[in-house]
């Protein structure tokens, strides 16, 4: 029991030194973790209405993007901000009783907690400053954020240990992800895509985690092709593929 | 109690694989302070991290009963953004300890004045050393691993670091790694030689010096 209470405690100080290490000495602090990401679905969303006449769903642009962009950065800010957790503590791993899985844990934590401050901030305003009254279905919104997480957490433990393992790897990941933005239907429905590619696009986990988000905000939204059986099977395979090469790379974990 | 079951662990850089202990056993007592003695290059190092359990072995096993330290004066987790306050209540909250009883110790220790509050980064080597040396002293350990005694701070800082470290011999051992003999005689009672991937344990330390010594001879 000790040995658990030891490990929340090391957690408890990482997550302590990552807030006030992330950036640094900046005035502010931890504030611009959250102002970072809201000033930018903000901005994002202004040039997006600007652009586009009317959304694909209901009848606010702002709140179209803002779900989308949102549900993809649960994931998408958590894999990015995750996968270097366990390189950037390396240094603290020379003490015997912090665990790489302590510096990824204190990463998660922190990470859910800015998204969603983030997503409370910016879908709050929308939503408030909005004419039309809107309904939310919390079930659906927390399922989708619960997935997008365990996916995140399971893509960066894998990440953490091959990026270690296979430096190429790394430019070939961070490639291979930057599309995925578009792809992932932040400012499209995948409903709306004709018949051969309509398969293709909901392969991609993100696609129905944003669904499902949506489903959420939007609850005459019908989301077909939203699949969450094929979103818990990818997202729990990738947390257990995860926890499986975490397990067995300890020494490639700790630079040995 | 530190003791070592059928040790192995092999350094691997590029292919090459060596070993630094191969089914080493041996135990080490409490109340005896332990001297490595072992040719450049033969992992001395190493077997300090893995006896405090930072690096794991291949096979085997070792047993440690009592806290071990991370190796005196170990500056590595300092954050150059976080001031010396910040990273002293780091590794209380890591340990464990009284987070404002070790502040209020490293803080006198140190003598660090108003820097101990501003970012580590601004700090000389000599400051950052003896903020390392402050805390590897507040916090308490059965075992004290050391790798290569270095002094820091003036004439002064050097005596206070020596009465402080004295003081704590008293309840706790060291296991010491030094290129010199002189040290190594001053601080063990007992001697461990590394050489080829065995461990040798000598009860007295002038054996385990003569034995080295001999091991340099040979080549």
């Amino acid at each position: 029991m000790s040995y658990v209470f030891a490990h929340f405690r090391v957690v408890g100080a990482l997550l302590v030194r990552e807030m006030s290490t992330r950036f640094g000495s900046k005035p502010g602090g931890y504030i611009w973790a959250l102002l970072d990401p809201a000033a930018h679905i903000l901005l994002m969303t202004f040039i997006f209405r600007a652009i586009a006449r009317a959304p694909a769903l209901g009848t606010s642009f702002a709140l179209f993007f803002a779900t989308g962009y949102i549900a993809f950065q649960f994931y998408q800010a958590m894999t990015s901000y995750l996968n270097s957790a366990v390189r950037a503590n390396k240094a603290l791993l020379s003490y015997p009783n912090v665990a790489p899985i302590d510096a990824v844990i204190a990463r998660f934590v922190l990470q859910v907690g800015t998204t969603t401050l983030v997503a409370l901030i910016v879908l709050g305003t929308i939503v408030a400053t909005m004419r039309v009254e809107t309904s939310l279905h919390w079930p659906a919104i927390l399922e989708a954020v619960a997935m997008a997480c365990v996916c995140g957490l399971g893509v960066a433990m894998v990440n953490s240990v091959l990026f270690l393992r296979y430096p190429l790897y790394e430019q070939v990941f961070n490639i291979a992800n930057r599309p995925l933005f578009l792809i992932s239907g932040v400012f499209f429905l995948p409903d709306s895509i004709p018949a051969p590619y309509h398969d293709l696009v909901l392969l991609n986990p993100l696609v129905h985690i944003i669904m499902g988000f949506r489903q959420g905000f939007y609850p005459e939204y019908r989301a077909i092709g939203l699949d969450m059986e094929y979103l818990y099977g990818f997202a729990f395979l990738t947390l257990f593929a995860g926890m499986l090469v975490f397990t067995f790379s300890s020494k490639t974990l700790r630079n040995e | 109690m530190i003791r070592f079951e059928q040790a192995t662990k092999y350094a691997r850089t590029k292919g090459i694989k060596k070993p630094i202990i191969e089914d080493a056993s041996l135990t080490m007592n409490r109340g005896k302070s332990v001297g490595l003695l072992g040719r450049n290059g033969a992992g001395k190092s190493t077997l300090l991290r893995l006896i405090a359990g930072a690096i794991k072995l291949d096979r085997g096993r070792i047993i440690r009963r009592g806290k071990i330290s991370w190796p005196l004066g170990f500056q590595g987790s300092f954050q150059g953004s976080m001031t010396g306050e910040q990273n002293v209540r780091f590794v209380a909250r890591i340990y464990g300890v009284d987070t404002e009883q070790l502040i209020d110790y490293v803080e006198d220790f140190a003598e660090l004045g108003p820097f101990f509050k501003a970012p580590v980064g601004t700090y000389s080597s000599g400051m950052k050393a003896r903020l390392a040396f402050g805390l590897s002293m507040g916090v308490n350990f059965d075992y004290y691993l050391v790798d290569e005694i270095t002094a820091v701070g003036d004439a002064n800082f050097k005596k206070k670091c020596q009465a402080v470290f004295e003081t704590k011999l008293r309840d706790s051992d060291l296991i010491m790694v030094s290129h010199s003999t002189s040290t190594i005689r001053t601080y063990c009672d007992c001697g461990v030689v590394l050489e080829k991937g065995k461990l040798t344990y000598y009860e007295d330390v002038e054996d385990a010096i003569r034995a080295h010594d001999k091991n340099m001879k040979e080549g």
